[in-house]
């Protein structure tokens, strides 16, 4: 029997526009993998032409999920070209609301877009509630919301769910999968936490809009600053924030975190077989400072799970090419002269890639020409090997208690295990940033705008805003000239991760992650589901190149089927 | 538009609620040197009497019209157009003076504890608590002189009255003398009170704070007085005589205009160029005020001429009824009277050259209408005819002259309709609520005409019933026609309980049964109707496309929190197709998606975000294991769909996507579909608020709420975030933020010179906020782009930079 072609499209419980295509052999394991970015929006051309000032507003749009991101790293590349230092005030709200944005991004992540691969919602309905309760005593000295009384009512909020006939989001899952684990009762409690992760998102939501204005798209930051200076001036407001935060740490600690233990016994098997790991390569740009000296995430760059060899991050090491998607000139740039048209070479007939040529609008972005993973794993993962006096103590409790080494992390499950332990992390430090910030305000310092001229600055200049984000690191780059922008690139988390071939033709992370999967059922390839879902893919991010030539989109001729 | 209004009377608030009803959107600012809201000056006597409080002759204002109450105003600067008063300063586009006059006193009497003009609630308050025991002087003769002896004759806390006047007649020099004589036997009746022809105060005493005594001309000496001035009015308008062209009064054109084109100055306080004053009239107050209205407006070039007016004054037991062709001049000597009287009744006619020029009535029952219409056609009359003639109306006696109702239309229609009250009476005719002048009168009437109470009530009833049975019958219907296109959905009572028990608990479902009827508008008493309703429609199928999108409207509706999104997409909706949120992928997906285009056609309603973009046959996205352009795959699922709503600005017209030079050539579903019945949410993203409260709406009765004209639902776009902004009475005072971070910005205050375009945005963000009524842009200081109004928002708003151009208005 020779090899066949799975394709998955959509992607769901992602953010965008995912296609994922694998080539099984006989015995159902994976051979070869393809992932591809099916939606081209050309934000980055919108940009060109416009007053630099004005980029947050519109960059910002790329993305809805990771809203506040791309807003600061568009504003902060402004901010270096044209040589502006942030007060240390305005630093510090921006940092609370990108740290409530990782935390909410990844309890959203793990409950509604992933947890589904794991919990198998018709598993709960047979749960005993009160053996459930002592279950996920298990897990946890405290676990969240577990009397009996509650778990029962989740129970018959689900089975009159099931019952009144339709079954909604839910409808036509993979229920009965054979690679679903956990036990009727831990599948309760986690669709307990399901529902209460609902709440805990639209919480941490109000926090940022404290300070943001709203959320998603966000709307307090300016050039030179953050607009939000009466927030930091009211009491109420400040505690209101560290309210809501210290609600959100009690449901980390004693669901979140409990919860992917419980995972990551169930699913020991597959961490042992190494199921998703990727080449091992890990990158992070470090970043967000508080109290005297003391830093959040490490900079660093591991190779092939070296950890005891890290070399510095350098950010003009990164290139970008495009000889297997869907644009002009195939040559790797630096990101400020990333100049690529659109060169659409369509699908196959049937509708499948062609997987020997171009086949995603998404770029091959490298870091000294090598694919790199990005995002909650990578850091972690340097964090620790760097000894990073944050990260260290969480990595190494988590460790002790579920029984994992570091090698084991860079898996399907180990990915998720990260994003956890980063969820408490940054929950926890929020409170040291905040002490900053009520520090400062003490002793008068209220400036949150860094006052500038426009008219004074320079005409030509270029700048970058690289920042750790939820996914990974995230890079934008901006080229002024003539007081107008030139050329605007952005390079994020996702680029990286769903990157797809090079013309060296190595894999991106998500293909490299698929690669040796077995399928135990190919109509129903849940396996690949988790696989993918364990990077948290957000793939409006991910399509982002500009057309600097700014020609007529009428120009763009396809090319024919057999051209490659 | 900015409209500033001076003067706290009935002209300011005609004016202020006429323009309200033209032009809703307009901003208006009444501003009153009185600590009273605006009242009707024309029932000042009954706070005299203590029949009424201030409240209750306070004259109804709309809503939406702001008021500042204790500011005089000291002067205005028509250059900068502000108008200041001792403590702020009012920016306006136009203003308008309504100020009145302010009574004359023959001397000072600032200081003075028992002295009194007659003109405001605090002079009335002053009158009520100084008269008590006192001996009443009251100078002057004409109506508001009588009228406050009227009052006060009415009232027993007065020792005595005396009415003081300095020549021989009362009412009007033209009164006739036997109708004096008449008015004064009827007053003098009471021996507490007297009249004094031909004279004038002379002398008076004061000590400290007290008028003690008081001597006249004739040697009268009143101990222990309280004196009130009813003795003429002059022009208030001593703030603008260095601004505005002045005569007695400010100089206005028949427009109303004063000399500064956009200063409009209406009633006592404005002398027509031609002509001169309208004292006391309320009915051409109004005039004039619909006159300066349609020219402040632009509408149409309304013009104000005199015309023949018809005054009426119900003095104790008589009747005044006046009407007087603007052409009459009292001084002409070629006037002559007809005098016919005959007891109480006198009717007094005075012809010029064979024309009627003007009629004094007391107690009469002429017909008043019939007159004012022999005065404007002007033509010769033959004077025989008024005594053979008395021109009897059939109706009886004229009661109100603003709506020429007569007394007998008003008992026929009172019998007719078993009206009892007031305010029953406002459904057939609008007597008493024109000028109000004529209010008591009607009232009196009303109690006068008996009325069966049995015959009353069931009438009420009858109407009630009608009224009730007509609004569930528009419920009803709309059940009908829910029920008729959801047949699948009507759910049979055998699983009704099921139903039910998936609304978990009832008092939630009744809770939910409330808001829908509220949202309908309708009297909570129909909450049974709805009841009906809801059981049939459990969950309507929901497809939700992603598109050309950044996810933002399904991360903002997944913060939805009335109600919240699990309670949302558990029990009231079956959210059966959103790529971000559901459990099955690319096969099973689609098929999920198949089988509800396929078997709930006609029944799921689409929501679409995001743009679709149309350049390279659509293939800037594809969709699906068949690699379906966005496009096409949009118009399969909207071809069957029952409803589609495009959420977000991006779905609307492409939003951002579409912003210069749009590289993929993206557009809104609308424009993508070439239908006009998509229903729009625009916003980036959109507000929950908004997506959930029209589902909700659309889920109960199968129609969309009201939309405007870009299909938008009116309850959530028909507001300028400008309008309803916290920092709009800092824009107001001109307080604004001029750098990020400054004094401003701590306190704040308005950011318009930070580029703020909340006037230039349609929707309801200052109103709910967001993420649960947090906070919203402007509150995090940075100001409002205007996002929801779609593309024009990321190429012309999306800075911080005011607009060269002025807001629209």
């Amino acid at each position: 029997m020779s090899n066949r072609k799975i394709v998955i499209d959509p992607i769901t419980r992602i953010e965008g526009h995912l296609r994922i295509e694998v080539e099984i052999d006989e015995n159902n394991v994976i051979r070869e993998a393809w992932a591809s970015g099916q939606l081209f929006r050309g934000i980055e051309t919108i940009l060109q032409g416009r007053d630099p000032r004005d980029a947050g507003l519109i960059a910002q749009r790329i993305c809805g999920v990771c809203t506040n991101v791309h807003y600061r790293a568009s504003i902060s590349a402004v901010e270096e070209a044209y040589g502006i230092t942030i007060p240390h005030n305005a630093e510090i709200i921006r940092n609370l609301v990108t740290l409530s944005l990782f935390v909410q991004d990844h309890i959203v992540h793990y409950y509604h877009l992933h947890s589904l691969d794991y919990v198998d919602i018709t598993g709960a309905l047979n749960a005993d509630c009160l053996k459930a309760s002592l279950e996920a005593q298990k897990w946890s000295a405290n676990p969240y919301r577990n009397s009996v009384a509650h778990l029962e009512s989740v129970k018959e909020k689900l089975s009159s769910y099931v019952k009144a006939g339709r079954l909604g989001l839910f409808a036509n899952g993979y229920w009965g999968h054979e690679m679903y684990k956990l036990s009727p009762e831990q599948n309760l409690i986690h669709m307990n936490h399901y529902l209460e992760a609902l709440n805990i998102q639209r919480d941490i939501s109000k926090a940022i809009a404290i300070f943001a204005g709203k959320t998603p798209h966000p709307q307090n930051l300016v050039v030179g600053g953050v607009t939000s200076v009466a927030e930091i001036l009211n009491p109420q407001r400040l505690n209101d924030f560290l309210f809501i935060i210290k609600d959100v740490r009690g449901f980390i600690e004693r669901a979140y975190v409990p919860d992917m233990m419980m995972i990551v016994d169930a699913y020991r098997e597959t961490i042992t077989s190494g199921e998703g790991r990727a080449s091992g390569n890990f990158m992070g740009c470090g970043g967000y400072r508080f109290g005297k000296q003391s830093v959040l995430f490490e900079s660093g760059v591991i190779k092939g799970h070296d950890f005891g060899n890290i070399a510095p991050f350098d950010a003009a090491k990164i290139t970008e090419e495009a000889s297997r998607s869907w644009y002009e000139n195939n040559e790797p740039l630096s990101p400020y002269e990333g100049e690529t048209t659109p060169f659409y070479t369509d699908l196959n007939e049937d509708g499948t890639l062609k997987s020997e040529g171009k086949y995603s609008w998404v770029k091959a972005p490298r870091y000294d020409g090598e694919v790199m993973e990005v995002g909650p794993l990578a850091r972690m993962i340097i964090g620790y090997s760097k000894n990073s006096p944050v990260i260290r103590p969480y990595m190494e409790r988590f460790m002790e208690r579920s029984s994992l080494e570091l090698i084991d992390f860079s898996t399907t499950i180990g990915r998720n295990a990260a994003r956890a332990v980063e969820a408490q992390i940054c929950c926890d430090y929020l409170f040291d940033m905040m002490s900053d910030l009520i520090e400062n305000v003490k002793y008068f310092d209220e400036t949150t705008w860094t006052k500038y001229s426009f008219e004074e600055m320079p005409h030509e200049a270029k700048g970058a805003g690289i920042f750790e984000v939820p996914r990974g690191v995230l890079g934008h780059f901006i080229r002024i000239e003539d007081a107008k922008i030139a050329n605007y690139q952005a390079v994020v988390p996702t680029t990286w991760n769903a990157s797809p071939k090079d013309s060296a033709n190595h894999r991106g992370a998500y293909e490299e992650s698929l690669i040796g999967i077995t399928l135990s059922n190919p109509e129903q390839p849940l396996e690949v589901l988790r696989t993918v879902h364990s990077f948290d893919p957000c793939l409006a991010c991910a399509v982002h190149v500009i057309d600097a030539t700014g020609r007529e989109l009428s120009e763009y001729k396809l090319i024919s089927s057999n051209t490659f | 538009m900015r409209i500033v209004i001076v003067g706290g009377g009935i002209s300011a608030v005609y004016i202020a609620n006429s323009i309200m009803e033209q032009m809703p959107e307009s901003d208006i600012l009444i501003v009153s040197d009185e600590a009273h809201p605006p009242y009707d000056r024309i029932h000042l006597c009954s706070l005299v009497d203590h029949s009424k409080c201030a409240e209750g002759i306070a004259l109804e204002l709309h809503p939406n019209v702001r008021l500042e109450l204790n500011q005089k105003i000291v002067s205005i600067d028509p250059k900068s157009k502000r108008v200041f008063s001792e403590h702020a300063v009012f920016s306006y586009d136009k203003l308008i003076i309504a100020t009145g006059s302010i009574p004359k006193s023959l001397f000072d009497i600032t200081g003075i504890d028992n002295a009194a003009t007659f003109r405001s609630v605090r002079d009335c308050e002053e009158i009520a608590r100084g008269i008590v025991g006192k001996n009443v002087v009251i100078i002057g003769a004409g109506p508001i002189a009588l009228e406050l002896l009227d009052t006060l004759m009415h009232n027993t806390e007065a020792k005595s009255i005396t009415l003081i006047v300095r020549s021989d007649y009362l009412y009007s020099r033209e009164l006739n003398s036997a109708a004096v004589a008449l008015i004064r036997g009827i007053f003098e009746a009471d021996p507490r009170i007297r009249i004094d022809f031909n004279d004038a105060i002379v002398d008076r005493e004061i000590v400290g704070s007290k008028l003690t005594r008081i001597l006249t001309r004739k040697g009268t000496e009143i101990d222990d007085p309280f004196l009130i001035f009813g003795v003429g009015i002059d022009p208030n308008i001593a703030f603008v005589r260095e601004s505005l062209a002045c005569d007695k009064g400010i100089l206005v054109d028949e427009t109303m205009r004063t000399s500064d084109p956009d200063i409009f100055c209406v009633g006592e306080a404005a002398q027509l160029r031609e002509g001169g004053f309208i004292a006391g009239r309320v009915k051409e107050c109004t005039l004039q005020a619909d006159v300066a209205i349609a020219n402040l407006l632009s509408r149409e070039a309304l013009e104000f001429h005199e015309a023949v007016s018809i005054d009426g004054l119900k003095v104790g037991s008589f009747l005044f009824a006046d009407v007087t062709s603007p052409t009459f001049n009292p001084k002409d000597p070629d006037n002559e009277t007809i005098l016919i009287s005959h007891e109480n009744r006198i009717d007094q006619y005075i012809v010029n050259h064979d024309r009627l020029k003007r009629f004094i009535g007391i107690n009469t029952n002429i017909d008043l209408l019939r007159l004012k219409r022999l005065m404007e056609l002007d033509e010769p009359i033959d004077a025989a005819y008024f005594y053979s003639n008395r021109l009897m109306s059939e109706n009886g006696r004229l009661v109100c002259s603003c709506e020429g109702v007569h007394e007998q239309e008003l008992i026929t229609l009172i019998r007719e309709n078993a009206v009892t009250s007031f305010a029953e009476l406002k459904a057939y005719t609008k007597a008493g609520r024109t000028c109000g002048r004529c209010k008591q009168d009607v009232c009196a009437i009303l109690e006068a005409t008996p009325i069966d109470p049995e015959e009353a009530a069931r009438l009420k009833q009858e109407r009630e019933a009608a009224a009730k049975e007509a609004e569930l019958a528009v419920v009803r219907e709309r059940i009908e026609k829910y029920n008729r296109i959801h047949p699948k959905n009507q759910l049979s009572s055998d699983n009704l309980e099921e139903a039910i028990a998936s609304f978990e608990m009832s008092h939630e479902y009744n809770r939910w049964v409330s808001m829908i009827t509220a949202s309908m508008h309708l009297h909570p008493s129909y909450e049974e109707v709805v009841k009906e309703g809801v059981t049939q429609l459990n969950k309507i199928p929901i497809i939700w496309l992603e598109l050309a999108d950044c996810s933002g409207n399904s991360e903002g509706f997944i913060k939805t929190a009335h109600p919240k999104i699990d309670d949302l997409i558990l029990k009231y909706i079956s959210l059966d197709y959103h790529e971000l949120l559901m459990a099955a992928s690319g096969e099973q997906s689609e098929q999920v998606l198949r089988d509800i285009v396929q078997n709930d056609a006609g029944k799921y309603v689409l929501i679409v975000e995001g743009a679709v973009p149309m350049g390279l046959d659509g293939k800037f996205l594809r969709i699906g294991p068949k690699g379906e352009t966005g496009v096409d795959l949009l118009k399969r699922v909207a071809a069957n769909a029952a409803a589609v709503m495009a959420v977000g600005s991006c779905a609307f017209d492409g939003g951002v996507v579409a912003a210069a030079p749009n590289p993929t050539g993206a557009v809104g579903v609308s424009e993508a579909l070439g239908r006009s019945d998509i229903i729009n949410l625009p916003g980036c993203p959109v507000n929950p608020i908004n997506i959930v409260g029209t589902l909700l709406h659309y889920i109960m009765f199968d129609e969309f709420p009201k939309l405007d004209a870009k299909n938008r639902p009116e309850w959530a776009y028909g507001f300028r975030v400008h309008d309803n902004c916290e920092r709009r009475g800092h824009y107001d005072l001109d307080e604004f933020v001029l750098e990020w971070g400054d004094e401003g910005a701590k306190k704040g205050w308005c950011l318009f010179q930070m580029g703020c375009k909340g006037p230039y945005a349609d929707l309801n963000c200052s109103l709910v906020k967001f993420n649960e009524g947090t906070s919203w842009p402007v509150q995090v200081g940075h100001g409002c782009f205007a996002c929801g109004q779609g593309k024009i928002a990321f190429d012309q708003y999306a800075n911080n930079r005011k607009l060269e151009e002025k807001p629209h208005e």
